[in-house]
């Protein structure tokens, strides 16, 4: 037989061996390759139990070289693979496989079996998929190594008998290093596969890259099977072109898995910087902001406070150089210590005045107390004092000294001035706090105070409108059942000549308003809005003045002639109209799941007018399944698209009769779904249908169904 | 009821439609994403492939189990939804 068997032959093959075989196509290639594979060992076993061990070794061989081809074939090439391009990925299916001296590599065919056989060994390789295998659970590795022997699916392990010693050897890595082993060997795998993605599932798409060989694509198709099967497997394609004890411990160092390796490494970023660099982050950015606002607040104050530099020191004087050349060093420094003392004493005055120390109730010093208390200090400023004051009046700048005359400010001349106050009053620190802060309180208040008005402004205008959307929506209501009272009533004219052909208003009103709404507000403004609107828009009906039963009344009268039939209001829109589809089996589940249904379809929520739309969309299921009195719950989504109604029932016998009913019914033109939901769900969603357990019953004033046929 | 998964129920009750991969019983995340990669990205591919397996047991087990190493509860689960759907709806 050729070495690559082509789907004819293979569908032959199988439909010989007496199975019947489906198509041969690419996806079902490998299935049917196994189940030739195990027909044909069940033969040879049948067949030739005497000569068990040659066959199978030659079998391994020549027939196992058919085998190969057909069964082992992933051994075959994978076996050939590593001799002819060792370097290769591990994968070394990958390359073209030539066929070239074969098992030598008897290990690593067994191995590669054995691999296979791994692959297998489903629950606990398998299970919760890559994320295990990643991890490197070495206990799936342990359970995969025992009796590659026991597999009796595959037939190939008669012939692997032989080599499972050798595979055992493998396995029997010194524990410690079994965990790494399997990462190196995974590692080894996936290293030299830089192109295969990180773990996970990453199938090889790549299988389908592959030349359409038809080796190739069994090769192929066998390393998905493995590597899928078992990530594993791909680490017993020994890179070793000659088998030798593994050696995980120059390996070890060199390559870790890389997705281990990346996994780590992200798992310590995480741990590491996750902890660190956000927090980290948050903690500068708290403190540079507390810092920022410290600093401003600091410089707030002191600006607020004591301002500039205090007026005139030794040296620096605003007076300009007429006053230097005037006087000599001595009586420049008295004059200028003078008027520092001055303005000290001002400032302090001034500070404490402003925060409200009693002791100065006047925040201006008069002339007579500044000179006396500058006597005290030293008599020889006395004499200096008009004059320093002069020259603050021909400076004209702003020492911190102000000179008050009698009747206000700005004196122009020293004869002037009364009083003397200090422009920079100088406050003692927590006066200084307190003010600032009860500035900044006090504007944030008014800011607060006025975002307030315009917010409540605001509500209160959407709140204005809403009330009068729906008052005008009521008034359209209740105009329209005016005029649908008058025409009745025209039409009933019609019939009985003894009826007046006119109504009287209030007699309108209290049929068509509860006792209970008439008195309200509400009503009344509705009422009187759909009058007048009546008065003014509506041609059909002319208001006038009549004597009815002894009294004036303003009366309607319709005044349409009967023949006009236009009206849409005529026929109820919400009515079920029948059945579009018979139900059986094939589009209704065979029995009811849970005695919860959600009805898609019943409404158009754009669509709906009208106030009480939902409550009608109610009553008409409930007519629906009046037959049915097991419904307890009902709940019309109204903001769905698709127009959702939830229904829960007291068991799943009576969702099941719903079901029936509903499903596939033509309402308001709509066809009608139903599916069934999950009762946690459900509760979820509507926790008071939790305690519903009464039957609702639809209330009768509407008949919307037509006589029903089923 | 029998010993089928809320998954099972779900997937039987109607017809599969559009449904991913992962709405079959016994394919979760992790398989779902390894049959999606293989290119059986919809429930109904895989329908397609039990179908053209002749809805045979073994035949697809096998087959699920290469493709995606789906254990053998998995590959039962799966199975046995796609054969009761056939029943119901094919």
């Amino acid at each position: 037989m050729a070495v690559p068997l082509t789907d004819e032959q293979l569908f032959s093959e199988l439909a010989s061996l007496g199975a019947c075989p489906g198509p041969v196509t690419e996806s079902t290639r490998p299935v049917y390759l196994k189940k030739l594979k195990k027909l044909r060992e069940e033969q040879q076993r049948s067949a030739r139990t005497a000569r068990r061990d040659v066959t199978r070794l030659s079998g391994g061989n020549a027939a196992g070289r058919k085998c190969s081809v057909v069964g082992f074939s992933s051994d075959e090439s994978d076996a050939e693979a590593p001799l002819t391009r060792p370097g290769l990925a591990g994968r070394t299916y990958r390359g073209s496989a030539q066929p070239a001296a074969r098992r030598q590599a008897a290990k690593p065919r067994s191995e590669a079996s054995t691999a296979r056989h791994g692959a297998p060994r489903p629950e606990r390789a398998l299970d919760g998929a890559g994320t295990e295998h990643i991890e490197g659970k070495s206990g799936s590795v342990n359970g995969r190594s025992p009796s590659p022997g026991q597999d009796n699916d595959y037939s190939d392990s008669d012939s692997e008998g032989l080599r499972v010693p050798e595979l055992r050897k493998i396995y029997k890595v010194p524990p410690q290093t079994r965990a790494r082993s399997d990462r190196t060997e995974e590692s080894r795998g996936r290293d030299q596969d830089p192109e295969e993605p990180v773990p996970e599932l990453h199938r090889p798409a790549r299988s389908s890259m592959l030349p359409p060989g038809s080796e190739d694509h069994r090769v192929t198709v066998r390393k998905d099977n493995h590597i899928h099967g078992n990530r594993f497997s791909s680490e017993l394609r020994p890179r070793y072109p000659v088998y030798r004890r593994p050696q995980p411990d120059p390996n070890l160092s060199q390559n870790r898995v890389p997705e281990d390796e990346l996994l780590h490494q992200f798992r310590a970023e995480q741990s590491s910087s996750s902890t660190f660099s956000p927090h980290y982050l948050s903690m500068v950015l708290l403190t540079a902001a507390c810092l920022f606002f410290l600093l401003l607040g600091l410089g707030y104050l002191r600006v607020r406070g004591s301002g500039g530099v205090p007026g005139t020191t030794a040296h620096l004087h605003p007076f300009g150089s007429d006053f230097d050349s005037s006087y000599d060093q001595s009586e420049k420094a008295l004059i200028l210590k003078l008027l520092l003392h001055l303005h000290d004493y001002l400032a302090l005055i001034a500070g404490q005045h402003d925060c409200g120390d009693q002791q100065h109730l006047n925040r201006s010093l008069s002339l007579e107390e500044a000179s006396a208390y500058l006597q005290a200090h030293n008599k020889k400023f006395d004499d200096f004092l008009l004059t320093s004051l002069e020259w603050i009046i021909r400076s004209g700048q702003d020492v911190g000294i102000r000179l008050k005359a009698q009747g206000g400010d700005d004196v122009t001349d020293v004869s002037e001035i009364t009083y003397l106050e200090s422009t920079h009053p100088m406050m003692p620190f927590s006066c200084r706090f307190r003010r600032a802060f009860l500035s900044v309180l006090s504007r944030v208040l008014l800011l607060c105070a006025v975002v307030g008005s315009v917010c409540a402004l605001v509500c209160y205008m959407k709140y204005r409108w809403r009330r009068e959307e729906e008052e005008t929506r009521l008034m359209y209501d209740m105009v329209e059942r005016i005029v649908d009272v008058l025409r009745t009533h025209g039409e009933a004219c019609q019939e009985n000549q003894d009826l007046q052909p006119y109504l009287p208003i209030p007699h309108v009103r209290d049929a068509l308003i509860q006792l209970q709404d008439r008195k309200k507000k509400k009503m009344e403004r509705v009422w009187s809005r759909a009058v007048s609107f009546l008065s003014t828009n509506e041609s059909r009906v002319r208001t006038e003045a009549q004597m009815v039963g002894g009294a004036n009344f303003m009366v309607w009268r319709w005044i349409q002639p009967p023949s006009l039939s236009c009206d849409k209001t005529s026929t109820p829109s919400k009515v079920w109209q029948g059945k579009a589809f018979p139900l059986d089996r094939r589009n209704s589940p065979p029995n009811s799941l849970t005695p919860c249904l959600k009805i898609r379809n019943m409404f158009d929520p754009v669509m709906e007018v009208g106030e009480n739309w939902e409550v009608a969309i109610q009553e008409a299921i409930l007519e629906k399944c009046s037959d049915n009195d097991g419904i307890v719950h009902i709940a019309v989504d109204k903001n769905s698209r698709e127009g959702c109604v939830y229904v829960k029932c007291i068991s799943a016998e009576h969702s099941g009769k719903a079901f029936k009913a509903l499903h596939g019914s033509w309402f308001d033109g709509k066809l009608v779904t139903v599916k069934y939901l999950r009762l946690d769900r459900y509760h979820q969603r509507f926790p008071q249908a939790q305690s519903c357990s009464r039957a609702l019953k639809a209330s009768n004033h509407l008949q919307l169904r037509p006589s029903e046929d089923h | 009821m029998s010993s089928t998964s809320q998954k099972h129920k779900e997937f039987v009750a109607e017809p599969m439609g559009e449904k991913a991969v992962n709405a079959l019983a016994g394919i979760g995340e992790v398989l779902g994403k390894r049959l999606e990669d293989k290119g059986f990205d919809k429930a109904y591919v895989v329908l397609g492939q039990f179908l053209v397996l002749k809805k045979d047991e073994e035949l697809f087990r096998d087959w699920l189990k290469d493709t995606c190493g789906a254990n053998i509860k998995q590959q039962g689960d799966c199975y046995g939804c796609l054969r009761e759907w056939c029943d119901a709806f094919l």
